[in-house]
């Protein structure tokens, strides 16, 4: 019964590929692929039929799926775009072969006939998402250890002044390796004063406000000095507006207010090399004119 | 199990080195409270390098200890905290803001100095 089927839809390919067309063409307008050119639009449907067809003719070999498979994903087209062409093609196929059989009335028949073209387009579109989340799961585990590389660098500028710059989203596992990072970083490099640098922190909520008051608490109890450096004025609004109370903290808007009063903390300032300074140097040039 | 109190010149060092139950908790706060009184000192710097584990009533008879130093006229800075002891510290919500806290015990020195101005 089944090769019988088979024989049907292989025969008439053509058809079914024609039918298949025209109501994929209708889903382009509708969704995603809107962006993506007529020409290569209908050459990549044209090659998923003929992997469909490959498949169901070698009874199920995944080879060509998977070649398949691997360049719309290079490609970036979506997962909907495999998943609404196979539903497409099972509805097409159906009606096809419906439509071709003599005896309408034997349900039986009709039963065997969604059965076998189940058959045929389940193992395809298993096999095509999970190459899809396959992928996507690789990306999110490469930028999951990427994160993990830019989480939390701890910078020893010089004798006692250390310098945390934070880049990036926080969330509470990263929070967590911030907190480690700096407390030991802290004891390891013998800092007086350690500067957070939060400048390159898109979002401050209260959750990350937490996390930085308990840091800088953290960092108070081994004994060092945290100043929060790099408060930009929208993050000092958001601050009040969410009513997170900062005032225990020593807050500084950039890192070189921040570095000069870490100098003072540890009694030491920065002198020009010559006995006189730049300003000075400037207003000679122009009183000899 | 007592803490040992040692006298340096105007200043009362302690270095903890054992885990500190409760009862040793009150014992070294009256025995620091008595010492302050005994000696006139006018710093203590307790160390805590080798303290691996401070519950939440540890943390307030440190925090009690140093205010009742501070009302008898003795400054008292706390040293040498580990990572992993703020942290759990800070995870049961004790910041010990009002306390004075120092890398180790050298530093602790420092800072007791310039506070006290001497």
């Amino acid at each position: 019964m089944e090769t019988k089927f088979k024989r049907i839809v292989l025969e008439n390919s053509d058809a079914i590929v024609q039918m298949w067309m025209d109501n994929v063409r209708n889903l382009k307008d509708e969704n995603y692929t809107t962006n993506i050119g007529d020409e290569l639009y209908e050459s990549t449907n044209r090659e998923f039929m003929n992997v469909i067809f490959t498949s169901i003719q070698s009874q199920g070999s995944m080879e060509e799926v998977e070649q398949f498979s691997e360049k719309i994903i290079n490609l970036g087209w979506p997962l909907s775009y495999i998943t609404d062409g196979l539903q497409v093609f099972r509805r097409v196929t159906v009606d096809y072969i419906l439509s071709n059989l003599d005896d309408m009335d034997d349900t039986e028949q009709i039963k065997s006939v969604f059965q076998s073209v189940d058959d045929w387009v389940e193992p395809i579109i298993r096999k095509l998402v999970n190459e899809y989340t396959g992928n996507w799961e690789q990306i999110v585990s490469l930028q999951r250890v990427a994160l993990q590389e830019l989480s939390a660098p701890l910078i020893p500028v010089m004798d006692r002044i250390t310098i945390m710059p934070l880049i990036g989203t926080i969330d509470t596992e990263r929070a967590k390796l911030i907190m480690e990072n700096l407390l030991q970083g802290t004891i390891n490099h013998n800092s007086e004063v350690v500067l957070i640098d939060i400048t390159g922190v898109p979002v401050v909520d209260t959750m990350v406000a937490h996390h930085i008051i308990q840091a800088a608490e953290a960092v108070h109890l081994i004994g060092a000095k945290c100043i929060l450096v790099g408060i930009r004025p929208e993050i000092a609004q958001t601050i009040v507006n969410l009513g997170i109370d900062l005032s225990d903290f020593s807050t500084k808007s950039s890192l070189k207010k921040g570095f000069m009063s870490a100098l003072e903390i540890t009694n030491r300032k920065i002198v020009p090399l010559e006995g006189k300074s730049r300003e000075e140097q400037i207003k000679n040039i122009i009183d000899s004119i | 199990m007592r803490i040992p109190i040692l006298k340096l010149n105007n200043y009362l060092l302690i270095s903890i080195q054992t885990e500190i139950d409760d009862q040793t908790a009150i014992q070294f706060q009256e025995d620091l409270l008595d010492e302050i009184y005994k000696t006139e000192s006018s710093g203590v710097v307790i160390d805590l390098t080798s303290v691996d584990i401070i519950d939440s009533f540890i943390a307030k008879v440190l925090g009690d200890v140093v205010t009742m130093s501070d009302l008898m006229g003795a400054k008292v800075v706390l040293t040498g905290i580990q990572p992993a002891v703020a942290m759990t510290l800070i995870d049961l919500g004790i910041n010990m803001k009002n306390v004075p806290t120092a890398l180790d015990l050298e530093q602790g020195l420092l800072k007791l100095h310039k506070e006290l101005g001497v």
